[in-house]
């Protein structure tokens, strides 16, 4: 009889570590990598035998000859109808739209940081649309309801949409320097209600930074007698720069599960309509497009971002 | 031992009346005066003082001292104004669903109603509910809705715990590379995994289960740490983990605790506000989710799914006619009243809990 070798500890550990994360394994080969695997194999695929409603899914590769292995593709930016069209429109709103979420919800964040009375109060108002603005109430309140086949949504957007920024620009004198520009100006000020209604969650991570700020930092600059503007400048960006890049990238990804994404509402029609492959063609060109425009933007922001060293 | 005996006699005498003799026979030059801002050059009015300092300045020093107050004076004013301009965007979809849900449709046709609905009815509310499917018994949304929700919100918040703290206090081959998963799960989208699990579903075990309309086609992600926004949730527990001390779980090792007994016993009972948070939005997420919900479900109703759908079963169910021809401006009234029905019961989860959702976050430890 021996002794049962006792294992180190670190070893113990290690082995207690793959334990808990087991369940989660599990989970993700089977809901996750499987699937990635399988929907991007769906893109080579030939969508017409790729249907399961007609006894069971043939999955047969296209040939590889003639560049027809890139059908799906082909299809996708040349014969449907509607998804070329819809990937523009969504990849530039994204764009639009990005950097004023960022923006819009670092000066709210900033001011809600401010003491203030009814701060807690403007505080529950402002994270509102964390709750709300995922589901499909967003799509029938933000006035998409064209969309769903009404076309009183101009009641709602007629609150928002006014031409006075138009009228202020043209009263300015720089209506015609540049039309681009004013286009630019015009659909900030009327997506203003988009602009609300998709920065709660941004909001919170930003003032969550805000308030992680050291004191010492905030003492210091008042010493040296910094302006707000200076303040903000050298020491409020600096610290919350990294949340900047997370926020960035929460951005984007809302912006995938959005439900008024029209490329995802394709994607998803596509989907119903038995047409996998097309389908899954879509939805990677789209994420793909999405994420070396993004990784590209990461890497640049990289270099400016301030980690804090403990 | 004398001095210490002798200490307290000395000692003794010292209460607050011969202190304060004491301190009378100290030269006053060596005490700083310390005079109330008020009455800073000999009881002057803080207006005053501040004149009689702005006499010693430059002319820039001056502007720029003023500049400050206007600026002080001012920001309130413009700090109300745009956070009530803002508040007002956020809360007039809201208003509008309470304004619209309970009048009657031929309101609508009143220009001189805006706001104040002239026929306050319920009728609308119950015809929306009935549309909704929410009076049936069986295949009822808001059940199924709950069903879904809490039971999926519970599994996933234990597992993606139980896989956060694996990821934040173990050292293991191949962590770096898992990890990495978990920022993939976070990256990619929904639709790109529903796809094929579709027909993974549909075909379930080798052809012998079919989970489409199943429930557990969104319950056994869940219970494997793959729900909606699992990433996420992994990312934020593993933050959160991370951040507790690491002397909590020596002390525990050295009780005599496994792993197992120390997240059980002193990691779960520290994480409270972190797991109710995290199973706050959760429930937010599960009860919003439209993609998941139509990709897996045909029959099987949820609350998300029938708000969507609200548009085309309106025909059907109040007008009894698949081609009615109700002008879209009427129609609003049914929709809003839908948007509200569906929101309320987060409504009041929000107003309840609020300080969990806010807080929570900023405490998680996700920041930083």
């Amino acid at each position: 009889m021996h002794e049962p070798v006792k294992m180190p500890y670190e070893r113990r550990k290690a082995l207690y570590g793959y334990g808990f994360i087991s369940i989660w394994l599990i989970g993700t080969v089977l809901w996750f990598l499987v699937p990635l695997f399988e929907s991007f194999c769906y893109c080579f695929m030939d969508n017409t035998l790729l249907r399961p409603d007609e006894g069971g899914m043939k999955k047969i590769w296209l040939s590889f000859a003639g560049g027809q292995w890139l059908s799906n593709f082909k299809f996708a930016f040349a014969a449907d109808p509607y998804f070329k069209q819809y990937l523009i429109s969504v990849l530039k709103d994204t764009a639009l739209t990005t950097p004023m979420i960022l923006i819009f919800s670092l000066f709210i964040a900033v001011i809600l940081n401010q003491k203030f009375k009814g701060r807690g109060f403007a505080r529950a108002i402002f994270f509102l649309p964390v709750i709300i603005a995922t589901g499909p109430v967003y799509n029938i309140i933000s006035g998409d309801i064209a969309a769903t086949g009404a076309d009183s949504g101009a009641q709602f957007s007629t609150l928002f949409e006014t031409d006075i920024v138009d009228k202020l620009l043209e009263f300015l004198g720089v209506m015609n320097i540049n039309a681009q520009l004013t286009d630019v100006i015009n659909s900030v000020v009327t997506n203003i209600f988009g602009l609300v209604w998709s920065s709660g969650i941004q909001i919170l991570i930003f003032l969550a930074a805000l308030q992680n700020i050291p004191v010492s930092a905030k003492e210091a600059a008042s010493m040296e007698g910094a302006t707000a503007w200076e303040y903000f400048w050298k020491i409020t960006l600096p610290y919350v720069s990294p949340m900047i890049l997370a926020n960035f990238i929460y951005t984007i990804i809302d912006s995938f599960t959005k439900t008024n994404n029209a490329v995802m509402a394709r994607v998803l029609e596509k989907q119903l309509g038995w047409d996998f492959a097309q389908a899954a063609a879509m939805a990677w060109s789209y994420f793909a497009i999405v994420m070396i425009v993004v990784g590209i933007i990461v890497m640049l922001m990289n270099r400016y971002v301030f980690y804090e060293v403990d | 031992m004398k001095k210490k005996t002798a200490l307290p006699v000395q000692e003794t005498p010292v209460t607050p009346a011969p202190a304060a003799s004491e301190r009378a026979q100290v030269p006053d030059s060596a005490i700083p005066v310390v005079h109330e801002e008020h009455v800073i050059g000999d009881g002057m009015s803080k207006k005053e003082a501040m004149q009689k300092r702005m006499q010693n300045m430059t002319r820039s020093e001056i502007n720029a001292l003023r500049r400050k107050q206007a600026m002080e004076a001012c920001w309130p004013v413009f700090r109300f104004l745009i956070l009530f301009g803002l508040g007002f965007v956020i809360l007039t979809p809201l208003l509008f669903m309470i304004s619209y849900g309970f009048r009657d449709n031929a309101d609508m046709h009143d220009p001189t109603i805006i706001w104040i609905p002239r026929h306050l009815t319920l009728r609308i509310m119950k015809e929306t509910m009935k549309a909704m499917g929410m009076m049936q018994s069986k295949n009822n949304p808001i059940i199924n809705t709950l069903v879904l929700n809490v039971g999926c919100s519970i599994c996933q918040v234990i597992t993606c715990a139980i896989t956060g703290y694996g990821f934040a206090r173990f050292q293991f081959k191949g962590k770096k590379l898992l990890f990495g998963i978990v920022i993939l799960m976070i990256l990619v989208p929904t639709q790109i995994i529903s796809i094929p699990l579709n027909s993974t579903f549909r075909h379930f075990l080798f052809d012998h289960f079919n989970l489409i309309d199943s429930m557990l086609a969104m319950y056994l992600p869940a219970l494997t740490a793959n729900g909606i926004r699992s990433g996420l949730m992994i990312f934020i527990f593993r933050q959160f983990f991370r951040g507790l001390p690491k002397e909590l779980e020596d002390a525990a090792y050295l009780d005599g605790c496994g792993p197992f007994g120390t997240f059980w016993k002193v990691m779960i009972p520290n994480a409270g506000s972190s797991f109710l948070t995290v199973f706050l939005f959760s429930i937010v997420w599960y009860w919003n989710d439209y993609y998941v919900a139509s990709a897996f479900f045909t029959n099987l109703k949820t609350i998300s799914l029938v708000l969507k759908n609200l548009d085309g079963t309106l025909n059907l169910s109040i007008f009894n006619n698949a081609n009615a021809n109700i002008s879209a401006r009427e129609k609003i009234v049914w929709l809003e009243a839908g948007c509200l029905i569906s929101i309320t019961p987060l409504l009041i989860l929000y107003t309840c809990l609020q300080k969990y959702f806010t807080e929570g976050i900023e405490r998680s430890g996700l920041v930083g």
